[in-house]
């Protein structure tokens, strides 16, 4: 576990004092500790008509961080993951008796496997001003993904942090058997970042945060691996090769009483593929007799579709089409429960998240199908050691 | 200092702990001189006369006011070193209750709202305002004592300054100190013994200085915001990696009073110990009697 946000407050805070006169020069930034954590992911089988193996995707994924001071002001964290992953996937949508979709999955199972490393370093110059650099590089069989970003937190006042940063990232993209199914043989995609909040102290018991994010993407942006039905054919998925999206986020954190917090986040975004979203989300932190922690929240989503969205489409149309599951208009309500333990130098962590989205809790409902919208459940576990 | 302090160690030779002695004293001498809110001819003396206008800071006092920010901010201003004024008139020396009207002239000359601090230039807004270093002066010195005596090749030994302890380092044969936490209300009595390896073990508490009106107890602890002293704990304990993080902890956590500042020790993550007015004493600091 990592400090906890007061904590690490504290120890910036006196890093400068405590490296005139460190106890332990080595760890008066922050802490030094290592974890790993095993998370199991499953989606749902699909239930709409389909065609092909129904079962859908599983991940297992292995996590490996490392937080360790560097001098007195500096901070490097380490994260790996290594995911495997499998099942069949949503290819494309046929229409059916009097228009109904029939979703058509994969044939084979596809079984990948994806590693990725971030690197991070902190430097904490006093005072709560903290400058964040990291790099991240995530690799598939067919699709290779490195970034860069940047972050500061620089305090206005006493009870006023402004933060801002940006990000950019360059992903490679080479279908697997491109030749066989004619996708695109090789192409690339950027994606640049950048984002501005302000936190404010409303009181000592409460702190709210409200920021803007904004995202562009240019280059190849469509799914390699999708089809749509277009009249009697079958074409690639095709989607503009730009998209940009504005994101305004609130964060709310209020302390109940002297055993229990409340977490409250929103988040709206639009973009100019045409969709709107929102997500509401809420935590409460309950702290039990032995030391115990528990976490546990509920999450509300919802999406519009994309203008160039349908489950198919007619002849002519174009020249944008897509029918991946993800750019139709849906809902999701999400709950989780998280546990954690701390005995000595070691900290258990368990958790669980049910996922489940319908197009009936899109907000205004919708009048096209998205009969591959996808449910899931995740399960995880993790155990840090602390080194002090 | 203006409290009983204590230097134990263990050295090689006595000529090494001798010299690490007087480095010590001389140490605790100079930041006493620097930061008493006693002295006429202190650095805290020289910034309240130059209220109105800017002064430089040297880069010791610029990071202790750096900190004193920061618990500001985390505290929601309830840690407030421009707040001594308030804190003056709830001192058990005045023997009385203040008036309202000296509670309202002391909030008129306090408030880091009224402090201009931008590394490395200082402004005291009001004349008559005066900061308060001493919430962390006497953490900050132990952890300077501490280095001094491992500079000085001194590699097991504890600071104390009036309870504040920095582990210069563990015993020699490695095992842990064993130091006491005082019991309030009760003088030269241990509530608890710990073990201590390394690290600094720091408390808060009113049990020395609280104002007693008709039986009643005022903390000495004061709401920089109402100007009248908190109901809290009668004294915070807590180990951390420094005795100045204990401090800043143990002293935050007293300002918040019972509720807040119970959970807020519960989230630092950081072994404490609280006593409360009757007695009656909790946390997750491991007690060896």
């Amino acid at each position: 576990m990592r400090p906890s946000p007061s904590l690490s407050l504290l120890l910036a805070a006196s890093a400068a004092l405590t490296g005139h006169a460190p106890a332990r020069a080595d760890e008066t930034g922050s802490e030094q500790y290592a974890g790993y954590r095993f998370n199991v992911y499953g989606e749902d089988a699909l239930s709409a008509p389909s065609l092909g193996d129904p079962r859908r995707y599983e991940v297992y994924s292995q996590q490996f961080l490392l937080n360790t001071p560097i001098g007195n002001r500096n901070t490097l964290s380490v994260n790996a993951t290594h995911e495997v992953m499998s099942g069949s996937s949503p290819w494309y949508v046929l229409p059916g008796p009097d228009n109904k979709p029939i979703q058509v999955l994969s044939g084979a199972t596809i079984r990948d496997h994806r590693s990725a490393a971030t690197v991070a370093l902190t430097h904490d110059a006093g005072g709560n001003d903290t400058t964040t650099v990291d790099a991240t590089y995530s690799q598939e069989r067919d699709y290779h993904s490195t970034a860069l970003g940047a972050e500061r937190t620089l305090p206005l006042n006493a009870a006023l942090t402004f933060g801002f940063g940006g990000s950019f990232s360059h992903d490679r993209i080479e279908p697997t058997d491109a030749v066989l199914y004619e996708r695109v043989l090789r192409a690339q995609k950027n994606t640049t970042s950048a984002f501005a909040s302000l936190s404010l102290v409303l009181d000592r018991h409460s702190v709210v945060e409200s920021g803007i994010q904004l995202d562009y993407q240019s280059g190849y942006l469509s799914d390699p691996y999708k089809l749509v039905s277009v009249g009697d054919a079958l074409d690639s998925d095709t989607r503009p090769d730009r998209r940009g999206e504005a994101a305004w986020l609130v964060r709310y954190r209020h302390a109940v009483n002297e055993n229990a917090a409340l977490h409250l986040d929103t988040r709206l975004a639009i973009n100019s593929w045409g969709q709107h979203s929102l997500m509401l989300e809420a935590n409460w932190y309950q702290s039990v007799s032995g030391g115990w922690q528990l976490v546990s929240g509920l999450r509300y989503y919802s999406q519009s579709r994309a203008r160039f969205y349908a489950p198919f489409f007619a002849a002519n149309s174009g020249p944008y089409f897509s029918s991946d599951y993800r750019l139709g208009a849906f809902g999701a309500v999400a709950a989780n429960a998280n546990l954690r333990k701390r005995i000595g130098r070691w900290e258990f962590s368990a958790g669980a998240e049910r996922y489940h989205a319908s197009t009936g809790y899109a907000i205004g409902g919708t009048t096209s199908a998205d009969p591959a919208v996808v449910s899931y459940s995740r399960v995880f576990a993790g155990l840090d050691y602390h080194f002090d | 200092m203006g409290c009983p302090c204590a230097l134990h160690l263990e050295a090689d030779a006595t000529s090494i702990a001798q010299a690490a002695h007087a480095a010590v004293v001389v140490e605790c001498m100079r930041l006493e001189r620097k930061y008493s809110h006693y002295r006429d001819d202190s650095l805290v003396a020289r910034i309240a006369a130059s209220a109105g206008s800017d002064i430089e800071i040297d880069d010791e006092t610029a990071d202790l006011l750096d900190f004193a920010a920061a618990l500001h901010a985390q505290s929601g201003g309830l840690f407030d070193i421009s707040a001594g004024a308030l804190t003056r008139l709830w001192d058990a020396q005045n023997g009385r209750l203040p008036d309202p009207s000296e509670i309202t002239l002391a909030l008129a000359v306090s408030g880091w709202r009224r402090v201009q601090w931008r590394r490395p230039r200082l402004r005291l807004d009001v004349p008559g305002m005066r900061l308060d270093l001493g919430g962390i002066v006497k953490e900050y010195a132990a952890d300077r004592c501490a280095k001094i005596c491992r500079d000085a090749g001194v590699t097991a030994g504890v600071v104390d300054l009036g309870g504040d302890l920095a582990l210069i380092g563990p015993h020699r044969d490695g095992s842990a100190w064993v130091v006491g936490i005082k019991a309030p209300h009760v003088s030269g009595h241990a509530a608890a013994r710990i073990e201590l390896p390394r690290g600094g073990l720091a408390t808060s508490g009113d049990y020395e200085r609280a104002l007693i009106v008709d039986g009643r107890r005022y903390s000495h602890i004061v709401d920089p915001g109402s100007g009248e002293p908190v109901q809290s704990f009668a004294s915070v304990s807590v180990v951390a990696e420094s005795c100045l993080v204990a401090g800043a902890a143990a002293t935050l956590a007293m300002l918040m009073g019972r509720q807040r500042g119970g959970a807020y020790l519960r989230e630092l993550g950081l072994p404490h110990l609280v006593i409360r007015d009757d007695g009656s004493i909790d946390g997750d600091i491991v007690r060896i009697a």
